[in-house]
């Protein structure tokens, strides 16, 4: 075997350890995105096992960790290419999601805000937002009641920033679906944001 | 008085342009696709119009940059959640990988 990467004259890694040192860090990256326990330890398996495969390549570039994660991101993007292709996400999914009860008015304004859904002045900037201790329980509660793929979508695009493209290949869906998705995901997600970061402190 | 009269004036345009531009539900969902795409003239033109009649929109539109400016920079911060309360890797599946890593490695 080639010299491994970071102790030139040692043996290979103790994958086993790595299982222990990064395992969780990878599992919570993973079912962050995939909203799916069993798919998101499969890929973590897989993730390792590509490791052990590809070790001799890794060559002590960056840390262990950026690497691991490196080789999951593939992982998560072949889990999702696999089940679109089982299962093509259809126009109806999410629809209840189009919240028709926000824009649903008994005068003559039907299709505008009802005053009861509509946003309110929030007074915050983001540097607020980013310091809450809360902020990724609070975005991953409001990402669950949507359909995963609506959610996976909405966290490819805005946590990870990939592209559109990148997005429609891996989901299987055309740029229209997408736009359909991610408005959805961000019509719930801003009024569910609202309640929890706005509403309650105000209210306490 | 004419102060009320202008005032009335402005609230008639409004309302006006409000019966004939694009409706809330519909706005709303330009502004998503703003963030996705470059919107052709004729749509930058009414949201713009529909923006400057109706504050509930523009709060809409602000809230989407919030959104995405404070997950960006947060997750530039942190990608993989560390604060979160996602759970962690069963102990079940961290045996079953180890063995799978010690079998391949035979």
């Amino acid at each position: 075997m080639s010299a491994p990467p970071r102790t030139p004259q040692s043996q290979p890694p103790d994958f086993s350890a790595w299982v222990d040192q990064h395992g969780d860090y990878l599992y919570k990256y993973a079912i962050f995105r995939l909203r799916d326990g069993s798919a998101a330890e499969d890929c973590v398996q897989e993730t390792f096992l590509a490791a052990l495969k590809a070790y001799r390549g890794f060559e002590g570039r960056g840390s262990e960790r950026t690497w691991l994660v490196g080789i999951l991101k593939h992982k998560v993007t072949d889990h999702f290419r696999r089940v679109t292709r089982e299962a093509p996400i259809g126009e109806t999914e999410g629809e209840q999601f189009e919240h028709n009860e926000f824009f649903t008015r008994t005068d003559e304004w039907t299709n505008h805000w009802n005053a009861d859904h509509a946003p309110s002045e929030w007074h915050a900037t983001p540097e607020e937002l980013v310091e809450r201790t809360d902020f990724w329980n609070v975005l991953n509660n409001c990402l669950s009641p949507l359909p995963t793929r609506t959610a996976s979508a909405f966290t490819l695009r805005e946590v990870d920033g990939l592209t559109s493209e990148q997005i429609c290949e891996a989901l299987n869906i055309t740029v229209n679906n997408l736009w359909v998705m991610l408005h959805r995901a961000r019509l719930h997600l801003r009024n569910c944001l609202e309640i929890n970061w706005f509403t309650k402190e105000t209210t306490n | 008085m004419t102060l009320s009269a202008y005032q009335r004036f402005k609230h008639a345009i409004r309302w006006w342009l409000l019966r004939r531009l694009p409706t809330c539900k519909q706005t709303v969902k330009v502004i998503s696709e703003s963030m996705e795409r470059r919107l052709s003239l004729r749509e930058r033109v009414t949201v713009k119009l529909h923006l400057w009649i109706c504050l509930w929109c523009v709060w809409y539109l602000e809230h989407l940059q919030l959104m995405r400016d404070t997950i960006r920079s947060k997750a530039s911060q942190e990608p993989n959640l560390e604060s979160s309360s996602l759970p962690p890797l069963s102990s079940e599946a961290r045996e079953r990988i180890k063995l799978s890593l010690s079998q391949q490695r035979d």
